[in-house]
């Protein structure tokens, strides 16, 4: 493929950027940021996860100036984070200690902690609700707030993992905690084979679409994965730091929303005493993407013929900004290699002819 | 009082919150400016329970400030934007370093308000717990 130069169109490309605001303003209704952040969290959760960048103000703004396209937004906040240092590494986040919201096991009927079910739209009845279009905003939250306000509190306990009620009884594998410090995408070239925190992180911001199209085809037959969701957890873990002034102390900076899946499914070792166990994390209530991390996360593990359990092809093509990009890519002007492609079939005919 | 149970109460705290803790030393103190408030990032390490590998889960946007106050100093980070509080944040560090900390009663009773807020949302959570009783007696 060859590549040409173009000039011009310089006053155009302005008009079009200052179309971009006829269309985006829409209506003399303004969405103001709090309320993309609050009202379309998930939404708001999924461009975080893809990000790999955990602000939902900054999430919000992003899909707002870009009139909610997702991949424009991620780009957006892949931008601005290229511009700002990194100065903190967290301690490990301790996710079994997570303030839980929603906790289930497709495994266990009844698991230590409980099933709790939290906000969850599986339950619901997929019909329109069509008051929600005229609905009192001010009177809906004063509402739930009333609701909030009224609960005897009950302590916070942490829900023990239904892994390790597994791993007591032998039939997980138990692991020593690896201190390695993990790979880290955003600064280095992924290499294959990927080591295992590389594909943990590529998973977690990877496009949900993509994920849950490839886990899809697994499940469909082509994989070898038919896995059961052990447990699935969402919740709040605290993010700390070592105090800048006493290594020995650690300071709290706030706390993150995320979703921890772990899918069982027969191990394939020649014994097949032990299950073997797929795993995902992402940012936010994006459920389904954490089951489709976990079951890819199998599927790589095991490799195989088919696409999911190829390792290159499922961690090279997953990141929404690389694949946007791509695909943008070919509404630039080609207009040198068309005309090649073009002579090329002229020639043939005219051979033919 | 451990650093950490002071930023807890603090990160959660709201800017008018931190503000009116931090008023007394801003008024009172000779305050310097080591490093103006300003945004940078937090890399979230995980471990996963697999194989126990350590990975990076992404990243939280947070700021960070440091001041001295009458010659001690104090620093702040904390997640999101806002300056003003990680200003106050900081300040407020500075006084517990230098000893002159005497809210902390006030900074306690904060903080078990904003618990008992959390156990109340945790209490609608359970409401949510479910107990699925089986139709097979073989499953468990």
């Amino acid at each position: 493929m060859g590549y040409v130069a173009v000039s011009g169109g310089s006053e155009a490309i302005e008009a079009s950027i200052r179309l971009l605001d006829y269309y985006r303003s829409g209506t003399d209704k303004d969405l103001d940021i709090e309320t993309v952040a609050e009202k379309l969290s998930l939404l708001v959760d999924r461009v975080m996860g893809e990000a790999g960048l955990y602000s939902k103000t900054y999430a919000a703004l992003a899909l707002k100036q870009c009139e909610g396209c997702i991949e424009e937004a991620v780009f957006l906040l892949r931008a601005y984070r290229s511009t700002l240092t990194r100065n903190y590494y967290s301690n490990v986040l301790d996710s079994n200690n997570m303030r839980v919201v929603r906790r289930i096991s497709s495994a266990f009927k009844d698991i230590e902690g409980g099933q709790i079910l939290g906000a969850t739209y599986d339950y619901t009845h997929r019909l329109i609700n069509f008051e929600i279009g005229s609905e009192d905003a001010g009177a809906l939250r004063m509402n739930v707030l009333e609701e909030l306000n009224s609960q005897r509190p009950e302590e916070i306990a942490p829900c023990p993992r239904v892994s390790d009620e597994l791993k007591k009884e032998g039939l997980i594998e138990t692991v020593l905690p690896d201190k390695a410090e993990p790979f880290d995408i955003t600064e280095n070239l992924l290499e294959y084979p990927a080591d295992r925190s590389a594909r943990l992180q590529t998973l977690s911001r990877a496009d949900t679409g993509f994920l849950s199209g490839l886990a899809y085809s697994s499940l469909r037959g082509f994989g070898g994965a038919h896995p059961t969701v052990g447990e699935l957890r969402t919740g709040y873990v605290e993010v700390n730091v070592p105090y800048l002034f006493d290594e020995a102390q650690e300071i709290y900076l706030g706390e993150v929303l995320i979703t921890e899946v772990e899918i069982f499914s027969e191990a394939d070792d020649e014994d097949k005493l032990k299950l073997a166990v797929g795993y995902g994390a992402v940012f936010g209530r994006n459920e389904n993407k954490a089951i489709a991390a976990a079951i890819l996360d199998r599927e790589l593990e095991t490799g195989g013929p088919y696409p999911s359990q190829n390792e290159e092809f499922v961690l090279t093509h997953g990141d929404s900004l690389e694949m946007s990009g791509f695909l943008s890519h070919l509404k630039l002007p080609h207009y040198v290699t068309f005309q090649s492609k073009l002579d090329a079939v002229r020639k043939t005919r005219g051979g033919k002819a | 009082m451990e650093k950490k149970l002071v930023t807890k109460i603090l990160a959660r705290a709201d800017r008018a919150e931190a503000a009116n803790l931090a008023f007394k030393y801003k008024e009172s103190c000779r305050i310097a400016v080591v490093r103006e408030p300003s945004k940078t990032l937090a890399m979230l390490k995980m471990r996963e329970p697999v194989k126990g590998r350590l990975f990076y889960i992404g990243e939280v946007v947070v700021s960070e400030a440091i001041v001295e106050l009458d010659g001690v100093r104090g620093m702040a980070v904390t997640m999101g934007d806002d300056f003003e509080k990680t200003f106050d944040m900081a300040v407020i560090d500075a006084a517990i370093n230098k000893g002159i900390f005497c809210e902390e009663e006030a900074l306690l009773e904060l903080g078990r308000l904003q618990e008992l807020f959390e156990q109340r949302e945790n209490a609608m959570h359970l409401k949510t717990m479910v107990s699925f009783n089986s139709m097979d007696q073989e499953v468990k």
